[in-house]
């Protein structure tokens, strides 16, 4: 055996370089990757700071100095914070009364509610505002009815709006959480005579609260930071994020929009910290346990008809909105002037835009899916030192308010060497990195299920990295890539706060129209293309469901022959 | 033995259906005072569900489950004087060992000092005295199975449910808990019923066993009725390896209570056992490997002795499982302590003993 190895044929140079790379293709990827997320994340997140820093005489906290000063912008940190609290205490509260319903409730309602609950889903989050002001705006049908001298505009129209944005997302999060606790917890305390409220207070909430606070904490940062809601609902309000927007596009002070820009991040950063270190490892590793078929427990009315109350109201809601809008989309100007009209549906510039959304969706959600899915395998299947980094940069750009990173791209592309702002490519590049995590999470979780060895035994079989990543890898991670194609794409399509800082004067985009069709009070327009976006949106979420389902049997029929 | 007691539980042809698949076929059966009784069969045979219908955690279709002469189907768990001991223990994790102790009796409002005293009680009883400040999650897995069977036992139910108490313990610990676990229900003499799989658990822990099938009851006897006399095949394959032999009544001799079976090895003489057979009439003879007895090649063979070649020797410590092959069929034989009685090779001829007491199967 030894003298075989001695006797293999003296190779070419140009065969060891290929050699060389085949052998380490992995840790070359990584670094590329490394190079690209440094480009289009880091730097463009190290401008805001730099800008926020550093005047025309160079370092300063002038501008930081201003902030405290002037109450504006410090009431307009303390409303955005406020806001995000009552988003994130609302959704929290709602999401657990429902999700509650749908795991230990009446059978017969388990589903409608759910389906409900994710219907949201597939509007853009800010279709909310439009029907509040459709409804309760200076002329807004109820308004009007009632002769109200009141309108939605201001803190409490934003609460409303941002707890019904979010409340699919908190619903999901605490569904899962509470699925994730083995009913025997709560059929043994039952057993031993505890009422409905004393299984609540005395298993399911003390186990269970870290991942209610995951939840809250969640949509907390996220509705903290939210742009189109609130802008459209604010009206004299000061918020963080639609300022930023105001201090751009209206100011011109790139300094200051750096300096809220911060503020933005800070509470996302400091959750992020206090997700990681203080909440991870503090959950009971013991309540795991495999769902048995259990039958519902007979909840006591002291509890579920509240908890039915809180799921109406909030389900009614969403029904609401989704009517307000699809009527609305038929009348010149919902409320004002009801005539049936097809002007809206028919209108040329927003189906321009919607054309121009599609397009730069499509492209994001390819290129997004496939970065995703090579930075997935690097991350699993490499072995160079800075992984970690390399992974958690490439998620920060779902954590990042989609405002900030509008900025960040503006003060980071528009000069050379990467001169970008006012073409297409940026607002494909933008809604690539602010996506990409959620497909490259789920090739993680597949690549993590495929054990090692198969790739290995394709290797010991002669496959190059290459063709093994090809033949083996891909057919496993398929359903992955499908999944951050469709998320990409349909996150792009309804995206607003970032793209509005990109967008090129000529090149509109659907949500731009939206937003700012809702601005002026052109509602049928703006009602009839976010139908018409909606049906996009319903139909990437059918084609997912229906590619998950294939290829989901199609993985299982291979992973049994192996 | 039990004859005297009264009865506890009463299940009345219970049916009950999952969509399509009917998981029980109509169950009926009698449980008594202080009785520890096992459901055993293969997994889906539907001994879980109907130990959930009795602790009221799934409902029946139809049929009563009556409790103390109370007909409590229509009752909530916690109203019907069972309680259940989940399979994965269910113990709450952020509460002492005190703490789900205690659960049952806080909900009842006790007071704070009979709670206090009825905890030490049981963890007496439990033999985990001093263990009731600890966690949960810093207990073995024996420990924390007997926090469970504490904590169902703290409200002094009158049915325990045990729904595979012992099958997340590694065997030795297993056997050992199967001893502690009889130990106290013959202490506290409560109603037990079991739920297992493993035929060597129920065997050696249970007064009575209800062996179930495909959602219906196939024999209930105490565990040396069902060992020696299964009724069916299934049966006697379940609970331990069989030999089984299709046979010929070939004379039959009433004085001596022997039969002399024509068989596919020859001819057997056995025991008659009180069974009502005729000559001529087609029987099967379930013949236990431990039965069974090995030698070496003899010359001169006598009755129900036979020529074998073996065909495998497992060696296994306290028994050698063999494999041996008499005229074409392959028959089990456990031959116990190997040190004096030697091994026999593999292709070795030898001399097969068969027994004379045997279980005689009519089909």
């Amino acid at each position: 055996m030894a003298e075989a190895t001695t006797l293999s044929r003296p190779e070419s140079v140009g065969q060891k370089i290929k050699n060389y790379f085949g052998a380490h293709i992995i840790s070359n990827t990584g670094g590329l990757l490394f190079l690209i997320l440094a480009i289009f994340l880091l730097w463009p997140l190290s401008s805001v700071l730099i800008k926020s820093i550093v005047g025309p005489e160079g370092l300063t906290l002038s501008y930081y100095k201003e902030f405290v000063t002037h109450s504006y912008y410090y009431r307009s940190l303390y409303n955005s914070l406020l806001l995000g609290v009552m988003t994130a205490a609302l959704c929290t509260s709602v999401g657990f009364c429902i999700a509650y319903l749908t795991t230990r409730g009446p059978t017969w309602l388990r589903t409608p509610l759910k389906v409900i609950s994710f219907l949201p889903l597939v509007a853009p989050p800010y279709i909310f505002a439009l029907s509040l002001i459709i409804l309760l705006g200076r002329n807004g049908v109820i308004t009007n009815a009632l002769n109200l001298n009141w309108s939605i505009y201001g803190f409490s129209g934003c609460v409303i709006s941002q707890t019904l944005a979010f409340l699919p997302l908190s619903y999901m999060m605490i569904e899962n959480t509470l699925i994730s606790l083995n009913p025997n917890l709560e059929d043994s305390a039952a057993n031993l005579g505890a009422s409905e409220s004393k299984i609540l207070r005395s298993i399911i909430i003390p186990l269970l609260a870290p991942g209610f606070l995951k939840a809250a904490l969640i949509v907390f940062v996220m509705a903290m930071a939210e742009f189109g809601n609130v802008a459209l609902l604010a009206g004299r309000v000061p918020f963080l994020a639609p300022d930023t927007y105001t201090m751009i596009i209206g100011e011109a002070d790139f300094h200051m929009a750096s300096v809220l820009s911060m503020f933005l991040i800070l509470p996302c950063a400091i959750i992020f910290i206090i997700q990681n270190y203080l909440i991870k490892g503090k959950g009971y590793t013991t309540i795991l346990g495999k769902p048995v078929a259990a039958e519902p427990r007979r909840i006591g009315r002291l509890i579920l008809i509240p908890f039915l109350v809180v799921a109406f109201i909030a389900s009614g809601l969403v029904l609401l909105t989704l009517v307000v809008v699809g009527v609305g989309s038929f009348m010149k100007v919902v409320g004002i002037d009801n005539t049936f009209t097809l002007s809206g549906i028919l209108d040329a510039n927003a189906n321009q835009s919607l054309i121009n959304s599609v397009k730069i969706s499509l492209l994001a959600g390819l290129f997004g899916a496939v970065l995703g899915v090579v930075l997935a395998y690097v991350i699993v299947r490499g072995k160079f030192r800075g992984r970690d980094i390399l992974e958690g940069l490439s998620l920060s750009g779902i954590a990042l308010p989609g405002t900030v990173i509008g900025v960040g791209y503006i003060l980071a592309f528009n000069k050379p060497p990467f001169l970008l702002t006012g073409t297409v490519a940026i607002l494909v590049i933008c809604s690539v990195f602010r996506h990409l995590a959620v497909g490259e999470e789920a090739g993680i979780t597949k690549l993590h299920q495929l054990s090692i060895e198969v790739e290995e035994a394709s290797l010991n079989l002669g496959a190059s990295a290459v063709t093994t990543f090809k033949r083996v890898v891909l057919p496993i991670i398929f359903p992955a890539v499908i999944y951050g194609f469709i998320y990409v794409l349909m996150r792009a399509m309804i995206g607003l706060s970032s793209m509005i800082f990109l967008v090129r004067p000529g090149y509109p985009l659907a949500a731009i129209f939206i937003f700012d069709a809702a601005s002026f009070g052109q509602l049928g327009v703006a009602c009839a293309t976010t139908l018409k976006l909606m049906m996009i949106e319903a139909a990437c979420l059918f084609l997912l469901f229906i590619s998950s389902k294939w290829m989901g049997l199609s993985i299982t029929k291979k992973g049994s022959v192996a | 033995m039990s004859g005297e007691k009264k009865s506890m539980l009463t299940l009345i042809d219970i049916h009950k259906s999952f969509g399509s698949v009917k998981a029980l076929k109509g169950i009926s059966a009698e449980i008594k005072e202080g009785e520890l009784i096992t459901f055993v069969g293969p997994s889906g045979c539907g001994k879980t569900t109907l130990l959930r219908i009795i602790g009221g955690l799934t409902k029946p279709d139809s049929g009563d489950v009556v409790l103390d002469g109370w007909a409590i189907n229509d009752l909530t768990p916690d109203k019907r004087g069972t309680q259940m001991c989940f399979q994965n223990y269910a113990l709450f994790p952020h509460l002492t060992v005190a703490g789900n102790v205690g659960y049952g009796p806080e909900v009842k409002k006790w007071d704070k000092k009979r709670i206090k005293e009825r905890v030490v009680e049981l963890l007496h009883l439990v033999h985990l005295d001093g263990l009731g400040d600890r966690y949960i999650e810093k207990l073995s897995g024996g420990q924390q199975q007997r926090v469970a069977l504490a904590r169902a036992l703290a409200l002094e139910p009158k049915v325990l449910l045990l729904d595979e108490p012992l099958s997340n313990l590694d065997a030795s610990l297993r056997v050992q808990m199967r001893a502690t676990l009889h130990e106290i229900q013959k202490r506290v003499n409560i109603t037990t019923i079991f739920v297992t799989h493993d035929q060597h658990e129920a065997m050696s822990i249970s007064d009575r066993l209800i062996v179930m099938k495909d959602g219906k009851v196939e024999q209930v006897g105490r565990p040396i009725e069902i060992y020696e006399k299964p009724k069916n095949e299934f049966i006697a394959g379940f609970v331990g390896y069989i030999n089984i032999f299709q046979g010929v009544v070939k004379s039959l001799d009433k004085e001596t209570e022997r039969a002399v079976f024509s068989t596919e090895v020859g001819n057997l003489e056995v025991l008659i056992n009180g069974n009502d057979i005729k000559q001529g009439q087609k029987l099967f003879l379930v013949v236990r490997p431990e039965t069974i007895r090995i030698s070496s090649s003899r010359g001169s063979l006598g009755i129900s002795e036979f020529k074998g070649i073996i065909k495998s020797a497992m060696y296994e410590g306290s028994i050698v499982k063999y494999t041996v092959d008499i005229e074409g069929k392959e028959i089990i034989i456990d031959q116990f302590d190997p040190i004096n009685q030697g091994i026999h090779g593999t292709g070795e001829k030898c001399t097969v003993v068969f027994p004379h007491k045997v279980h005689i199967l009519k089909r």
